[in-house]
């Protein structure tokens, strides 16, 4: 699997060869939050087609399991209304954090067990696009509504529909201040990030900006009931032009009608249908994507008003998707999501610790669900989580989650060493590596690797292997966190 | 780099340095030669630069007190540091009573406050305020922290270039391209299972031999990190010149810091945190048990600690600055606390530092001076911290750094 001496005379291997040569197993990596040994066996028996026909239809798939998780997470589905009701009833304070945190593991948990894989990989994307950080102090209130009435609703739906509903979500006024825009002082924080990060990106001007600030006052959040409302009282009428996006805007009740119409011509703007294909390529193909593909996507999405399925279906079935093997890198969450998805495990049998532990696993390794800061998302390349601190907590985690000592919930099974071997003891330690490597990663490694393997327990390939041997015992499960921790896991 | 040519700097400032530095020390002899040298990381010849972030919004009118304006003692009936309880101070300002473990420093000159200084527009959100105390960009679209912007000027690129301590992921301040490593402690920096018997990193990096780029880099920086971490826990750290730090988080972090600056890692920059300054109710009088003086005890404490663990010598190489992300409401409120305000306060310590004064224009506290009740900005703390980048560190585009900001020209500093 060598390829040709670099400029400094260091052999290096190409990404794509630490992958196994298996279109079905890209697309499982790709598509959902890691192959599981259920995946893997239903994408062989239905083919690609199907099953991705499937995973764009999440509403026809049973999704028992999560469902049952999430029900343990019961403040993560409360809308405003009952978030303070439970304030009032005494139940959570108010300001508390718990539902949003709810709404964190609750997704977590989504995203491990959920057999509607390509919807919650979707719901992540969508979560970091229009971003409303969770948990943050201002949206208390709002941010499990948000998530259930916007992104889920429209996750796979028309972005147009999507990015209606988030103006309009006292969530996003919150957050991005529109709720504070007043006639008299337009606040321009929302006006900016709709033109530069939710639509058609850096391009815009002030006077875009300016436009845009005025267009969206009066569309507010009621200080009682902490719904939206929209205050025709504070609304700033004149003409506006944005972007090729010109409106009278002559009555101050007429306001939010005018913003609605701003925002459809945004959702349908070429360098909106640009930005969103170039980000479902960055997040699915390659960290710097295919040009042609960008190009076909964007028309794809300008064809269908902004509808999301058949962007994904084309992207999922072209030639730059099935060639761009080794060409994406888990970021933490994802590494953390498909460790569990991999070691086929299953949830904690009750109760919430193990879904709390792999929360603040992925925390600790930078990358908490939907907690990323800044408006911008959290970033989706791999050079932005090349940290040493990062790998460090993903590796320990590693070790953590395979050998059972945190979380210790999670029901592992009962050996994994037979589990992961297919019932039987290999008879050497280089057939122990392969059967392992097989089932974690689905693929034999490179010779020098398994070398690598069988001296960390001391012994070579041919070295026979014993029940009573600490590798078939409790030193077991520093091969599947080895496994785990090398490129052949770390590649998406 | 990009970084490089987004601040504007020549990408082989780092070589240009480690010249003017070999240069400097060519004169030098004996004891004095091996002090300079040990401090010295590689190819840098600045000074490391420690940011301490008070989060929550810390109260500058509260640590270094306007006594001279009457307006402060009417706003503040209850909770104002009386005069004569103030220490260190001149005709005007005084120092709170709590602060007084640094007082050596203040009078020995290598302690300075500035006052006024703050954001350059209000902005009373944690949340909001945080992100962009941390961006330092007002008004354009840079996404990365000014302080990844500031090693990318620098030219760092080594393994603890930029190390925050106290969380494991680097602050958001060094979010961006150059690399830069979070440490919760220099000991719990380790790899789980990795043994006598148990090879694990020495396995990773045979794993990682000759794959893509992109991941051997990184798995080349954390091997090296852990080696080194490894060789410090060996070694043991104890603080020099009976230096006690306090058993806290901060005082934790700082030893830390020091630590690394004397183990000549290669330390440019450190970020450390220090919470809960947001004090909505019970701020309490200048007393011990009271909660602003205990906090004050806590930070000067901490700090003195890392000022004589270093010496003169390791503190003639570094500046530590503080930064939080408002000043708060010069009016007391109705639980005896203060709500969110504006402009604030910040301390700079340092060999380097010309301490014993606070620097900035004071803007006064007459109602017709506030902005919406808050005591108003008179120096932007980027420019501040310009200064002392330009004069301490060699940074040569502060512009670069931060957009369309000029360093201050206070004087509160020495050029190297």
């Amino acid at each position: 699997m060598k390829v040709g001496p670099r400029a400094d005379d260091e052999d290096v291997t190409a990404s794509a060869a630490f992958l196994p040569d298996d279109p079905l197993l890209h697309l499982l990596r790709r598509a959902t939050y890691g192959p599981t040994p259920a995946a893997v066996a239903e994408i062989r028996g239905l083919g690609a087609k199907a099953w991705l026909d499937r995973q764009l239809k999440p509403a026809s798939i049973g999704d028992q399991v999560a469902d049952g998780l999430v029900a343990r997470f019961p403040l993560s589905g409360l809308t405003i209304d009952g978030v303070r009701a439970k304030v009032r009833a005494g139940v959570i304070p108010r300001y508390g954090w718990e539902p949003m945190f709810e709404v964190g593991f609750a997704t977590l948990a989504r995203a491990v067990w959920s057999e509607r894989q390509l919807y919650e990989v979707m719901v992540d994307f969508w979560s970091n696009h229009l971003n409303v950080t969770c948990p943050s102090g201002d949206v208390w209130d709002s941010r499990p509504d948000y998530d259930r009435t916007v992104i889920r609703k429209y996750a796979l739906g028309r972005f147009a529909d999507l990015l209606k509903a988030s103006a309009r979500h006292p969530a996003m006024l919150t957050y991005l201040d529109n709720r504070f825009s007043t006639r008299a002082a337009p606040n321009e924080n929302y006006g900016r990030e709709l033109l530069e990060l939710h639509t058609a990106g850096l391009g815009y001007s002030e006077a875009d900006v300016r436009c845009a600030a005025r267009l969206f006052t009066g569309m507010t959040v009621s200080w009682e009931t902490g719904r939206y409302r929209y205050d025709a009282g504070q609304h700033a009428t004149g003409a506006v032009r944005i972007l090729g996006f010109r409106h009278a805007n002559r009555t101050a009740t007429g306001g939010e009608a005018a913003a609605m119409a701003l925002l459809d011509h945004l959702a349908l703007h070429p360098a909106t249908a640009r930005r969103i294909a170039t980000k479902l390529c960055v997040r699915f193909v390659a960290d710097e994507p295919p040009a042609a593909l960008v190009t076909r996507l964007a028309k794809v999405y300008l064809d269908s008003k902004s509808a999301i399925v058949p962007v994904l279906r084309a992207l999922f079935t072209s030639a730059e998707f099935a060639a761009s093997v080794g060409a994406k890198t888990r970021t933490p969450y994802e590494d953390v999501i498909a460790t569990v998805r991999t070691l086929g495990y299953a949830s904690d049998k009750s109760g919430t610790e193990g879904i709390r532990a792999l929360y603040w696993t992925s925390e600790a390794a930078g990358q908490a669900p939907m907690a990323w800061a800044p408006p911008n998302g959290y970033p989706d390349v791999a050079t932005a989580w090349a940290s040493p601190s990062g790998q460090v907590v993903r590796w320990n985690a590693h070790l953590n989650i395979a050998a059972g000592w945190w979380p210790s919930t999670l029901r592992r099974p009962e050996s994994p060493l037979a589990e992961f071997a297919g019932g039987v003891l290999p008879a050497t330690y280089g057939a122990l590596i392969d059967a392992v490597a097989s089932r974690l990663v689905g693929r034999t490694l490179a010779p020098e690797h398994s070398v690598a393997l069988a001296d960390f327990y001391g012994k070579t390939l041919a070295s026979p292997l014993r029940a009573g041997d600490a590798a078939a015992g409790w030193a077991f499960p520093y091969l599947p966190a080895l496994l785990l921790d090398s490129p052949y896991f770390a590649l998406r | 780099m990009t970084t490089n040519q987004d601040c504007g700097c020549p990408v082989s400032r780092r070589t240009l340095l480690a010249a003017g530095a070999a240069g400097a020390f060519a004169g030098l002899v004996g004891d004095q030669l091996a002090t300079q040298l040990a401090f010295a990381s590689p190819g840098y010849g600045g000074d490391v630069f420690v940011l301490l972030s008070l989060r929550g919004g810390f109260d500058g009118l509260s640590a270094v007190v306007p006594a001279g304006d009457p307006a402060y003692y009417a706003a503040r009936p209850g909770i104002a540091v009386g005069k004569k309880q103030l220490i260190g101070g001149d005709s005007f300002f005084g120092l709170h009573p709590a602060l007084a473990p640094l007082l050596p420093y203040w009078k020995g000159g290598t302690l300075a406050a500035v006052q006024a200084v703050g954001q350059p527009a209000p902005n009373r959100s944690h949340f909001a305020a945080m992100e962009e105390l941390e961006r330092a960009a007002p008004g354009t679209s840079l996404r990365t922290g000014w302080l990844d912007r500031v090693m990318g000027g620098l030219g760092g690129s080594g393994t603890f270039d930029a190390v925050s301590v106290g969380g494991a992921m680097p602050a958001r301040v060094l979010a961006g391209p150059t690399p830069d490593l979070g440490l919760a402690s220099v000991d719990k920096f380790v790899l789980s299972g990795e043994g006598e018997g148990r090879p694990m990193a020495k396995t990773l990096a045979a794993l990682y031999a000759g794959a893509p780029d992109a991941l051997r880099r990184t798995t080349a920086m954390t091997t090296s990190a852990l080696a080194t971490t490894a060789t410090l826990k060996a070694v043991g750290y104890t603080p020099a010149n009976g230096a006690a730090y306090p058993d806290s988080d901060l005082g934790r972090a700082l030893r830390d810091v020091a630590r690394l600056i004397k183990a000549d890692v290669g330390l440019m920059t450190a970020c450390v945190d220090s919470g809960d300054w947001d004090m909505h109710e019970n701020l309490g009088a200048a007393a011990p048990g009271k909660r602003m003086y205990d906090h004050l005890s806590a930070l000067a404490a901490a700090l003195a600690a890392f000022a004589r663990d270093l010496g003169p010598a390791g503190l003639g190489r570094v500046t530590l600055v503080t930064i939080s992300e408002f000043g708060r409401r010069v009016g007391q409120n109705g639980s005896g606390g203060l709500d969110h305000g504006y402009g604030n306060a910040m301390f700079v310590l340092g060999g380097g530092v010309k301490g014993g004064k606070v620097y900035g224009r004071w803007p006064g506290l007459a109602a017709s001076r506030l902005v919406d009740g808050d005591l108003a900005v008179t120096t932007d703390y980027r420019a501040v911290i310009g200064e002392i980048l330009r004069a301490r560190c060699g940074l040569t585009n502060v512009a670069g750094v931060f957009p369309g900001v000029s360093a201050s020209t206070l004087g509160l500093v020495r050029s190297r």
